[in-house]
């Protein structure tokens, strides 16, 4: 275990570098700067700007700085765009907040699927099932984008309840909005993936022979189907985290938060190469991360997966 | 799923459709968008667009950061809350000289930094030098060029002098275009004319200094810094390389610029050319002060707020990058007494619907321009908190005049004459159709020229001329088969109302010309890159909006060539704004400018299409805030008015006080 856990990390480092490359490659070949406007600078106020940020040195100089900045002092450097702010200091101060956002809907998303799915699948064809299922149906179909504006006219537009946007702290009201639409696709995707999980544990033979043992439904149920019915939902929840945790781009936006996400997309917009690329590293460590923790997880839970 | 839950879905989406409808036609009774329940505390809260690039006021150039700053900064004027017109700050009183190529500035003397340190002229003389110093990379230093030495230091050139007798080279030896040097000839002290006559007692006895003498010696001759492009200027002026031959090249410094701290509180500036429009030019953030201590102590980490002084009527309170900037009363500030304000929170957001959202609950007091997005006109326009004033920007069509077939003037035209503006212009709502190119209204007795007025048939007519005749088809409609339709297509970036734009420009060439022109959008930056490189063919989407209020502002996006976007440069237009700037008299120099515009459209290199309108709103409580035409506040007559029979129902009154 301990050996595939150490080759699983090897193979990590790799994989960020080539990140690393594709990312700072195809910021190269995106057309524009970070600097350009409506009307074009004088050619000598370009060239300052290129100089001061040594734009213009060539690329395998460019390459290596900021290769060996990042590898020998896990420094990204310095945005381009937000003149004076390091990098590091960005994710630092926006992964909170995007972490926050995340897990509470990570949270409640998988509180609120397995609960569902669980019921669903113990009673299966009735009401309950049913109605878990359109809703989670709905939650899968109706995007981000058009759920949250709905949520924002009815609860902040029309009721005066909640505030419509921008970050408020922790915990505060203004998480409310944003949660819930984050949640709301994955929640249906647990609620699906419990009550298949579930629908077939509950038909196998352990669980046949658990209740002719004489064990009541509820031990059952949580002793023994939970445990094999939610296999599917760890391999699907471990990625699902990282992506929650390092910002979700629309919600972000939508609801005006400063978090990860937020910016990614200005970075990507603004063509501010030391903070896309420092962004998108962090987000492949912690998708790399959350993966290895599902594989452990995996062997935890299944007795018959071994590595 | 079965016919009851399909049912069940519908009546379960329609719910969600009737709660929208209701509270859209609930809104439309109010005679405001949305709450208006002043905030508790003397608190402004703004949406300033973006996030801010950087809080030193040298390095952005743009209006987000104006606005902010505004209260952070001050400079030697303000701009007039409604007018725009600068009025006095730092500088108490100026006195420009007989020709205005060299301006005097009188300090107050009680001008404070916002950790108590007095305001000096030496402190202006430091920030203007840092703002034009390369490494500082000044996105507005370009600004700044109309001081004395101000451009050949920004790019680093170097001056020509003779090892032997310590003589520099003068510029007008060597280039007949230099324009006639208005300090060379006019005497040191020149203000006899100007609105403040009486004499500078405080400087009286004191002798001329050697650096003002200079000042006014004829313009030196300036090169390139590198070597590369030195040898560039000098092989192409062989009388140049003669002169040259074993002279010594000195740089450029900081100190040989035209600007002068006389005593600590009489600040001097020199200009290269005649400027009357240059004090109008000096509330631009680029001429705000910046404190040499800090900037020196903390290099770029200045601006950090544990770091920051200011000079504004606001100091930085808390700063959360992509969530709130935070400014306070600064009782340092000279006049505090009329700050009324106890803080502003500027959100730095971007996302139009987001913005709006959160006026309409009441938790922004204002917003910035152009946030009301196209679809909610209709709704917000008729409020009386929708802020609809004149404002200074244009919209055009830029033509890439390069390759054919719209190298061809006659061809260019007949793209102008078949736009109907009056029609888009009604249609858009808020904006006013435009056939020049300065905005309709803006500058107070500026004889702003006419250009051609809507006219498909003579567009039709010209196209035909110029070897790409229309037809005529039966059922009325028109076509040009000779026209090469796939060397023009329409570029824009990507936005919604760009896209109205371009959708309907392809219309009307449709329409009137019988020519479908391709549209093409693309990423911000994307566009900006191709649209500069000239890598489009036919037409690209324009927009300006002033940096000053004077008509140059715009007419000096031709004045340069290759940076324009359409590849148009012409020296006698160059030659034209030259003159016209050399005018003392403003309405003499006015008339030359339009003369100028004139010969600008008549060469059409771009479309105009319309003076755009601001289009924002802010809550009835909020006084003191005008929709002026550059959208900049000055931030200390801001104030929150308790009493609901002194809102402002409708924009506010706009006439100068």
């Amino acid at each position: 275990m301990l050996r595939f856990i150490l080759r699983r990390l090897l193979v990590t480092i790799p994989t960020i570098l080539v990140v690393i490359t594709i990312t700072w490659g195809l910021i190269k070949l995106a057309p524009g700067n970070f600097y350009s406007g409506e009307k074009r600078l004088p050619p000598a106020i370009e060239k300052a700007i290129r100089d001061k940020y040594g734009l213009d040195r060539p690329w395998y100089e460019q390459y290596g700085k900021m290769l060996w900045s990042i590898v020998r002092h896990g420094d990204f450097g310095t945005s381009l765009k937000y003149e004076g702010q390091s990098v590091n200091g960005i994710i630092r101060r926006s992964l909170p907040v995007s972490a926050a956002v995340g897990i509470l809907a990570y949270l409640l998303a998988l509180i609120v699927g397995i609960t569902a799915g669980s019921i669903a699948a113990l009673k299966q064809n009735s009401r309950w099932d049913y109605g878990s299922m359109t809703l989670a149906m709905l939650g899968i179909s109706l995007p981000n984008f058009v759920l949250g504006p709905i949520l924002v006219l009815i609860f902040s537009l029309s009721l005066y309840w909640l505030p419509p946007s921008r970050w408020g702290g922790f915990p505060s009201r203004n998480l409310i909005l944003p949660v819930i639409t984050l949640s709301a696709i994955y929640m249906a995707y647990i609620a699906r993936l419990a009550r298949a999980g579930m629908l077939e544990v509950l038909r196998s033979d352990y669980i046949r022979t658990a209740r002719a043992k004489g064990l009541s439904e509820k031990d059952v149920v949580i002793k023994h189907a939970l445990r094999g019915g939610l296999m599917p939902v760890i391999s699907y929840t471990g990625p699902a985290l990282a992506f929650l945790l390092t910002g979700t781009v629309v919600v972000e936006r939508i609801f005006a938060l400063p978090g990860l996400g937020n910016y990614f997309i200005q970075a990507s917009l603004n063509r501010d190469e030391p903070l896309l690329i420092g962004i998108v590293a962090f987000i492949a460590i912690t998708l790399l991360l959350m993966n290895l923790l599902v594989d452990i997880a995996y062997a935890y839970l299944d007795p018959r997966v071994r590595y | 799923m079965s016919k009851q839950k399909q049912i069940g879905m519908l009546l379960l989406l329609a719910s969600f459709a009737l709660v929208a409808i209701s509270c859209s036609v609930a809104s439309n009774k109010e005679p405001f968008f949305g709450k208006t329940v002043p905030p508790e505390r003397n608190i402004f809260r703004y949406v300033t667009g973006d996030e801010p690039e950087s809080l030193d006021p040298a390095i952005s150039n743009g209006q987000p950061e104006a606005r902010i700053y505004m209260a952070l900064y001050d400079g030697l004027v303000e701009y007039h809350p409604k007018t725009m017109e600068p009025e006095p700050a730092l500088a108490e009183r100026w006195k420009p000289n007989n020709d205005s190529s060299e301006f005097k500035f009188y300090l107050r003397r009680n001008g404070r930094w916002s950790n108590g340190d007095p305001i000096t002229a030496n402190d202006f003389v430091y920030s203007f030098r840092r703002a034009l110093t390369k490494e500082t990379a000044s996105r507005n230093a370009y600004l700044a060029y109309y001081i004395k030495y101000a451009q050949p230091f920004n790019e680093q050139k170097v001056f020509v002098r003779d090892p032997q007798t310590g003589q520099f080279l003068n510029a007008k030896d060597f280039d007949e275009t230099t324009p006639a040097e208005p300090l060379a000839g006019s005497p040191l002290d020149s203000t006899a004319n100007a609105e403040y006559s009486e004499p500078d007692v405080h400087l009286e006895g004191r002798p001329e200094s050697e650096f003002h003498k200079q000042m006014h010696t004829p313009l030196r001759l300036t090169l390139p810094g590198d070597a590369k492009g030195r040898t560039k200027a000098l092989d192409a002026n062989p009388k140049l390389k003669a002169a040259v031959a074993g002279k010594e090249f000195v740089p450029i410094k900081a100190e040989d610029i035209g600007v002068e701290a006389i005593d600590d509180y009489t600040l001097r500036i020199s200009l290269v050319q005649p400027g009357p429009f240059f004090v109008g030019l000096l509330a631009h953030q680029v001429f705000r002060i910046v404190p040499r201590k800090v900037v020196e102590k903390y290099g770029s980490a200045w601006t950090q707020p544990q770091h920051i002084v200011t000079c504004g009527p606001f100091k930085v309170k808390t700063w959360q990058p992509y969530d709130k900037l935070v400014v306070e009363r600064d009782p340092m500030y000279w006049d505090a007494a009329t700050v009324k304000l106890d803080e502003i929170h500027f959100y730095p957001m971007s996302d139009n619907p987001t913005i709006m959202n959160l006026y309409k609950v009441g938790e922004v007091d204002a917003v910035l321009n152009h946030t009301v997005p196209n679809a909610w006109l209709e709704v917000v326009r008729v409020k009386q908190d929708y802020m609809d004033g004149s404002e200074a920007a244009i919209n055009y069509v830029l033509i890439n005049t390069t390759q054919p077939p719209m190298n061809d003037v006659r061809v260019r035209k007949a793209f102008n004459y078949s736009i109907d503006k009056e029609a888009w212009a009604k249609w858009r709502k808020i904006v006013k159709p435009l056939t020049a190119f300065t905005p309709s209204g803006i500058f107070k007795d500026y004889p702003q020229p006419q250009g051609d007025q809507f006219n498909p048939e003579e567009g039709r007519r010209l196209l035909g001329e110029a070897g790409f005749p229309v037809i005529k088809k039966p059922d009325g409609s028109y076509s040009c088969p000779k026209f090469p339709v796939d060397q023009v297509e329409y570029i824009y970036n990507t936005q919604e109302s760009n896209k109205a734009m371009a959708e309907w420009m392809q219309a009307q060439w449709k329409q009137n010309l019988g020519i479908t022109v391709n549209l093409r959008n693309m990423e911000w930056r994307t566009f900006l890159n191709v649209r500069a490189k000239l890598e489009y063919k036919g037409f690209s989407r324009g927009a300006w909006g002033a940096d000053y209020m004077d008509p140059f502002t715009f007419l000096s996006l031709f004045y340069t060539g290759g940076e324009n976007g359409t590849g148009w440069v012409d020296p006698k237009y160059v030659a034209m704004l030259d003159e016209a700037n050399r005018m003392l008299d403003p309405k003499k120099r006015y008339e030359l400018l339009a003369k100028a515009e004139k010969f600008l459209i008549d060469a059409q290199p771009m479309i105009p299409i319309d003076t755009a309108a601001t289009n924002w709103v802010k809550k009835p409580y909020v006084k003191g805030m005008y929709p002026n035409a550059g959208s900049l506040f000055p931030w200390k007559y801001v104030y929150i008015e308790r009493d609901p029979a002194k809102w402002d129902y409708g924009v506010p009154d706009m006439t100068a006080d």
